[in-house]
């Protein structure tokens, strides 16, 4: 199984999501791969946590919390960062048009709910280390 | 600097050699040396040959949606680059394996080779301007 639990630097990883039980499902799940988690039950404590704790290789978010498509602000926000985290977006309500936002967001991933645990880990280990070693046109 | 060094190259996938055509002499236009494939063997040996700055490639090439796994190929080789996929339309799950696969751009079959050539160059050239002004902070 793959673990990022013997690498020096732990990736960290932010999950955000307005649902304590899922919340800590991911972290769970995720926690078992190594990386170093932070988690936000909301879009504005997502924001806080970004500003004060620094970098973050990942974050895995809701689409709707607060707001409808508040996911997509998230994602804004974290594309400005320098360097630019990995951005997986996971919802129930994705539509055509919260789809092609995401894409000109642009976002790393976009899960359907159900959410496949093992698909999703698999994605995120892959982004988050080809993002530690190149920082292409996403950055 | 707000462009490309160099020669620019672009890689098309499509079935078709009329459409394949078309894009050539459109992405010609633009100061674009164009290499095309009409399956996925050939893009992959194209890859391994050249840098490509974009890539435009058909979602459907010789079976429905074999063009997805292309497109995430291409991203990875070429992660600076602008890679578009021509769609038969634009719903979710197309959507969906736009994003998943690193593309940046969908573009409807029925959308000319001219208007598609012309939105890519442009979101390519952003991207490279913007990437040489963070370099250069």
């Amino acid at each position: 199984m793959f673990s990022f639990s013997s690498m020096m630097h732990k990736p960290s990883l932010l999950i955000v999501d307005d649902e304590p039980n899922v919340l800590l499902t991911l972290k769970l799940v995720l926690e078992e791969d190594g990386y170093q988690i932070s988690t936000a039950g909301s879009f504005a404590e997502a924001e806080s946590l970004m500003r004060t704790s620094g970098q973050f290789d990942a974050i895995l978010t809701d689409l709707w919390m607060e707001r409808e498509d508040v996911g997509l602000e998230l994602a804004r926000s974290a594309s400005k960062l320098k360097p630019r985290p990995i951005v997986v977006i996971f919802t129930g309500y994705g539509s055509t048009t919260n789809a092609r936002a995401a894409l000109g967001v642009p976002v790393d991933y976009f899960a359907l709910k159900p959410l496949d645990v093992d698909e999703l880990k698999r994605v995120l280990n892959r982004l988050v280390m080809a993002n530690l070693g190149d920082r292409g046109w996403r950055s | 600097m707000t462009g490309w060094r160099g020669a620019k190259f672009a890689l098309v996938v499509h079935p078709e050699l009329s459409v394949l055509s078309q894009y050539q002499s459109q992405l010609s236009n633009h100061g674009f040396t164009t290499v095309v494939a009409r399956d996925v063997p050939t893009a992959l040996l194209a890859i391994t040959q050249h840098y490509f700055d974009i890539a435009i490639v058909a979602s459907q090439l010789s079976e429905a949606g074999d063009g997805w796994p292309l497109a995430g190929v291409l991203h990875l080789v070429f992660p600076g680059s602008y890679i578009g996929v021509l769609v038969p339309g634009d719903d979710l799950l197309t959507l969906q394996s736009a994003i998943n696969n690193g593309v940046q751009d969908v573009f409807e079959f029925s959308q000319s080779p001219q208007s598609v050539v012309k939105a890519s160059v442009a979101a390519a050239k952003l991207a490279v301007s913007k990437r040489s002004e963070e370099s250069l902070q």
